[in-house]
Order: C-alpha cells, then sequence, then structure tokens
C-alpha cells in the first residue's frame, strides 16, 4: 500500500513545468502506482488553466490571426511526442550499467547532470545495508521501484514516493528482504556526513 | 448559481463573478471552449478555431511573457501553442481536463521544449499526456461546468493562497525563491499551495 506522496507544492511545480524533468520522472513512477496522486497532478492543471484564464490578455499583432489561419493547412509545428510514455517499472528503467558503489551499494546513472544541476540515478542497495547518511543542497526525490526502506523516521514501499529538501539530513536503510532498488533524482550536491560519505562521495561523482 | 454552492466565503473586494449553472455559455468571452475544441476535431472548424484564437492566444502570450519570453518569441510562441490546439483537438478528453488546462499543458509543454533547445537533456515524455477516447457530449458541459466551478474558486482564494499559486504557475522559480519573492518561510510557501490545492480540488469535483 502507498503511504508516502508528494507534496502539493511538488504536484504544484510538476503542473507548472518548474519541476526539473529528473523529478519529473521519479513522480511518473509515483503517479504509476498513485491514483490519487495522478488526479490531484490533472487537478493542479486545472488550476492553471483557471490560472491562463485570468491573466490579463497581452496584445498581439494585428494580423496574428489571419498569419495563424494561414498556415492551418501545414503540417503540424511539432512532432507528437504523445505516444511516449516514460519507463515507470525497474525493467523499462535499467537500461544502462550498473557501478559498484560498496561491496552493499550500485549506482546506474540515467541521466547527467541537467542546466537545472538535477540529475537521475538508480540506486540499488542490499537489504539491510545503509546508504550513506546525507543531507542535500538542494530537492532530492525517490521512488522505490523494489525492496523496502526505512529513512530513520519512517517506512517507504514500492511506488512510495520520499521528498527531502535542504532542511533535512537523513540515512536511508535498506529493509531485510529483496534488494532495495529506488529511482532517485537530486538537484545539486548531495552533503554526505562523516568519513564514509567524504570517500564515497568522489566516487560516485555527486 | 455557483459562488453559493462553493464550501467558504469568497473574500471582500475579490468576490466570484455571478454565473448562471445552466447548460450553455456563461458570458461573451467565456464561451463552452470544450464544444469549440470538438467542432475544430470533428469538422476543422475555423470560425471555431478563430474564438479559441481570440480568446487563448493573447492569454497565452500574457503567460509566455510573464515566464521570461521576450515579447517577439512569445508571440510566435502563442502561434505554435494555437497550431497546435488545431492539430491535436482529436486528443483533447474532456473527461480529464477543463479547456483552459488542456491549452495551459500545450502551452507549458511548449515554453520547456523552447527552453531545452539548447539543453543536453532529452525531451521529456509528458507523464500528463494520455490519448484521448471517445467521450459522451456531457462530458464537455462536465469539463466547462469545472472551468466555472474552478474560476470561482480562485477568486474566492484568500490572497496569500492566491498569490503562492500566482508565483508557482507564472515566475520562473524555485520554492526557495518563492519564499524571498513572499517575505514567508518555504513551509508557509508550502502550505499556502495545499490549502489553495485542497479547496479548488473539492470544487474541480464533479459533485462539488
Ligand atoms: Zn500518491
Amino acid at each position: 500500500m502507498i503511504t508516502h506522496h508528494p507534496v502539493d507544492a511538488t504536484l504544484v511545480a510538476a503542473a507548472a513545468g518548474t519541476l526539473p524533468a529528473p523529478h519529473l520522472r521519479v513522480l511518473a513512477v509515483h503517479l504509476a502506482h498513485c491514483p490519487a496522486c495522478a488526479g490531484a497532478l490533472r487537478a493542479a492543471e486545472a488550476v492553471g488553466g483557471g490560472l491562463l484564464a485570468d491573466l490579463p490578455p497581452a496584445p498581439l499583432r494585428a494580423d496574428a490571426l489571419d498569419r495563424a489561419l494561414a498556415r492551418l493547412d501545414d503540417p503540424a509545428p511539432l512532432p507528437e511526442p504523445a505516444s511516449v510514455t516514460p519507463a515507470v517499472t525497474l525493467a523499462g528503467l535499467a537500461t544502462g550499467r550498473w557501478r559498484r558503489i560498496t561491496p552493499w551499494i550500485a549506482m546506474m546513472a540515467l541521466s547527467p547532470r541537467d542546466t537545472t544541476d538535477s540529475r537521475l540515478d538508480l540506486i540499488r542497495v542490499r537489504p539491510g545495508a545503509a546508504l550513506l547518511s546525507h543531507g542535500h543542497t538542494g530537492l532530492e526525490t525517490t521512488c522505490v521501484l523494489q525492496g523496502a526502506f526505512d529513512d530513520g523516521t519512517a517506512q517507504y514501499g514500492v511506488g512510495d514516493f520520499a521528498e527531502g529538501d535542504p532542511a533535512l539530513d537523513h540515512q536511508p536503510r535498506a529493509l531485510p528482504g529483496e534488494t532495495c532498488v529506488c529511482l532517485i533524482a537530486t538537484t545539486g550536491a548531495l552533503r554526505p556526513h562523516g568519513w564514509f560519505g567524504r570517500m564515497v562521495r568522489p566516487m560516485i561523482g555527486m | 448559481m455557483y459562488v453559493a454552492m462553493q464550501p467558504w466565503p469568497a473574500c471582500a473586494g475579490a468576490a466570484a463573478p455571478r454565473r448562471p449553472s445552466g447548460p450553455v455559455r456563461v458570458s461573451a468571452d467565456d464561451p463552452a471552449h470544450p464544444r469549440l475544441i470538438r467542432a475544430v476535431a470533428e469538422r476543422a472548424d475555423r470560425q471555431a478555431f478563430a474564438t479559441l484564437f481570440a480568446y487563448y492566444a493573447p492569454r497565452v502570450k500574457a503567460y509566455l511573457q510573464r515566464t521570461g519570453s521576450r515579447a517577439d518569441q512569445a508571440e510566435e510562441l502563442a502561434q505554435e501553442v494555437l497550431l497546435t490546439v488545431w492539430h491535436k483537438a482529436p486528443q483533447y478528453d474532456p473527461a480529464r481536463a477543463t479547456a483552459a488546462a488542456w491549452v495551459f499543458a500545450i502551452a507549458r509543454n511548449r515554453r520547456i521544449d523552447s527552453l531545452r533547445r539548447d539543453r543536453v537533456a532529452p525531451a521529456e515524455p509528458d507523464p500528463t499526456e494520455m490519448p484521448a477516447a471517445p467521450e459522451p457530449a456531457d462530458a464537455l458541459l462536465a469539463a466547462d461546468q469545472q472551468a466555472q466551478r474552478l474560476h470561482a474558486a480562485l477568486a474566492g482564494l484568500p490572497a496569500d493562497q492566491s498569490e503562492a499559486l500566482r508565483l508557482a504557475f507564472f515566475e520562473e522559480r524555485s520554492h526557495s525563491e518563492m519564499e524571498t519573492a513572499l517575505g514567508v518561510p518555504l513551509g508557509t510557501v508550502k502550505s499556502r499551495l495545499r490549502l489553495a490545492m485542497a479547496k479548488l480540488r473539492l470544487a474541480l469535483r464533479d459533485d462539488a
């Protein structure tokens, strides 16, 4: 059962188009498991529409409508991306190479740091193993694809969505059972704590 | 009447306009947009398109300018957004989105695409975009009524919540920048967004 959901601010950012793409990919995994949040995102888009309708109209060029009408029979201005849906399963996402970070942790880079300083990775943690204790300089979002983890305050299973902001420090630990695999988007750098984190940080390129 | 159906009072000075609850258009500049989109989809109706253009193109241009486009870029992007409305009209699903929400999503995606042209990141598919299924005629009406309820609910929001929403949608800002812009802590911004969305979701429910 899904017990951890994105906050409204995150859904609003997704609807507004200001949530960096890697976080949108993590959110897509949660939405595939959570009809309630999928509905909440549609509601946030409806709000975007309502605010658009309320905007004071900007004056257009005098020939704007004529130009548009003259172009109606041209081919569509953009290729149609509508048939592409983002991968939301472990099998669909894990198309790269696992890199072992420690004997218990492996990572797979899915998209490099973009212009918003955000990146997307898979992380695989052996049951019982702790991830590095860390904080962030920016938003971090995580969705569990397999297994479960405990971040010190709560447990997260498949489909659960975890988000941290710069104020949050945590030490996630994979729960016993299946190997825990998560899709994780990070903006800015991790701030690992302690000697272990400082040692691991250069290895994982964060 | 819509306003009376809202479970919270409208702010003084920001009262929602009175709107009839009947099945027809509610005012000259707020026609039954879902039906116009359907007319474009089914009959390539240029008159319907012209009406949609007159309403949405100036608003899309305003949206694009607010989010950082120069006036000439915004004019050109607004053209492309409305042309996309023409081409994608058969995919509009009134059971999933109000007309304005659908146009907004197209404009938002177009804006993101234009920002990405010089980016290394590959284009992201839109997780909210689904192929539309044929719908009964009352879905068109329901989408229109939903937009009207939303309009009244937006007008009834407390000023601080409505300001947080406008900043989130129309300014290219992170939440920590919103914190600075609104002069309140991040937690307060988030809770304003949460309170606003809770009310607006209620207004969007078909049994609202
Ligand atoms: Zn959810």
